[in-house]
């Protein structure tokens, strides 16, 4: 596969919507690669680093990713993901520079800082930051099982080929490892109830 | 949401439909379920939520790889600046090899110790050419010093009186090692009261001279007194004295 038209602004074009959905490596790096140099030299003249810059552009592409898994995503009058990503990504370097620690840098384009929209609401912060505290109960081992089949998709014979051992074992330790997971959160919950 | 275990076949079924792998006849019934089953449907949105964020970790994670790559590719990639800096590290060793004789390790050393480039500045000029400028900055703050200059040598021919030009410039000279071309720039810029820039170009003149042993001259700045600059200053001077 090539790279993708991102920024094509006679069809609009929502391939790459497709590809996010289905965690399509290809795509999202193509986007990566597309739009992360505006997001650098923002943040490059406002005081940050190539370090800070790839940290708020990763957290853009997260708010996107699910975005575009909740169907939240719209693509509206805009023909790509360009403009979505600069501004959230602009709005979090913003945050960081506004912060406490912060305080003695200079913003020199500060004139989309009204501009906030909502394009990274608190409910979706809020559900990226539960779905890190979910992932964070997984071990290792069913780190690298799940990873594979839910984020890679690849499928349990191929997975189990690359683990040297029998695809019914994968298919049992994943259905383990997701019950961990769910007697995480109804044990969550339980206490949410309680509390309440 | 029910306590304990869900069983494999539901748990499973539940996969198929939140991964889009059932058939189109199994999932228009399982949709059918669901509208009359509400235990279901919160399992189903809790599962949904669970491989949601496994996947989420995966992206994280391969996020965080195609950074790193990116680094590399940066450190690797042969870019037309390159060339110019080789050129110009040729023509400032040339230079500088005269300097080289009359030096001592010391100085050298000295140099090395105290000399930090400027981190640069964050903010845009008020005058003209300021888009120019401040990708020139961009590229003083990535060290593609040839490139900085590059671009503010034109800007400089327009407004040659302009000092934050002539200090970046002398400034990307140094960074480069390049202290020959540095020097006559800072000199001027150390004379000029006015400027913003001249504690700091005094500053970095005083080491360029350390480093290329005028240390007569070094001596001249009035520095010794200056809250930033001056302990630094002073412990220089009583190291070359011994």
């Amino acid at each position: 596969m090539g790279q993708l038209n991102t920024e094509d602004r006679s069809t609009p074009d929502t391939t790459w919507m497709d590809g996010f959905r289905r965690n399509d490596q290809i795509a999202l790096r193509s986007i990566y690669k597309a739009h992360f140099p505006a997001v650098r030299q923002y943040v490059l003249q406002n005081s940050g680093t190539v370090s800070d810059a790839q940290d708020v552009f990763q957290e853009a592409i997260v708010v996107l990713w699910v975005n575009v898994k909740q169907g939240r995503f719209s693509p509206g009058t805009e023909s790509g993901p360009g403009g979505f990503l600069f501004r959230v990504a602009k709005n979090k370097w913003l945050d960081v520079v506004r912060s406490a620690a912060h305080k003695h840098m200079k913003v020199v384009h500060n004139d989309q800082a009204l501009d906030r929209g909502n394009d990274a609401p608190d409910d979706i912060e809020e559900r990226i930051a539960r779905l890190r505290g979910v992932y964070e109960k997984l071990d290792d081992r069913c780190r690298a099982i799940l990873d594979q089949y839910y984020f890679e998709r690849k499928d349990l014979a191929t997975i189990a080929s690359g683990m040297g051992v029998e695809e019914d074992s994968i298919r049992t330790i994943k259905y383990r490892c997701m019950m961990k997971l769910r007697a995480f959160r109804t044990a969550i919950s339980g206490e949410e109830s309680e509390a309440s | 949401m029910k306590e304990g275990t869900l069983d494999r076949p539901t748990f499973e079924a539940i996969e198929a439909y939140v991964l889009d792998r059932m058939p189109a006849d199994e999932r228009a019934a399982f949709e059918q379920r669901m509208t009359e089953d509400a235990t279901l449907r919160e399992e189903v949105e809790l599962e949904r939520e669970n491989i949601q964020a496994v996947e989420l970790g995966g992206l994280s994670r391969m996020l965080k790889g195609i950074a790193q790559q990116d680094r590399e590719d940066e450190r690797a990639a042969p870019r037309w600046t390159d060339f110019l800096k080789y050129a110009a590290l040729i023509a400032g060793l040339t230079t500088a090899a005269i300097w080289w004789m009359n030096r001592t390790p010391l100085n050298e050393e000295l140099y090395t110790e105290y000399f930090t480039p400027d981190p640069g500045l964050p903010v845009k000029m008020g005058t003209t050419g300021h888009a120019t400028f401040a990708d020139a900055m961009v590229a003083y703050k990535l060290g593609d010093y040839a490139e900085a200059r590059a671009k503010w040598q034109p800007l400089l021919s327009l407004e040659p009186g302009n000092d934050t030009l002539r200090y970046y410039l002398a400034s990307a000279w140094l960074a480069e090692n390049n202290t020959a071309q540095a020097i006559p720039i800072l000199e001027e810029l150390s004379q000029e009261p006015t400027s913003t820039f001249t504690a700091r170009a005094q500053w970095f003149l005083f080491l360029a001279y350390v480093r290329s042993g005028e240390e007569a001259k070094a001596r001249t700045l009035p520095l010794d007194n200056d809250p930033t600059y001056g302990a630094r200053v002073k412990a220089i001077k009583s190291e070359l004295v011994r």
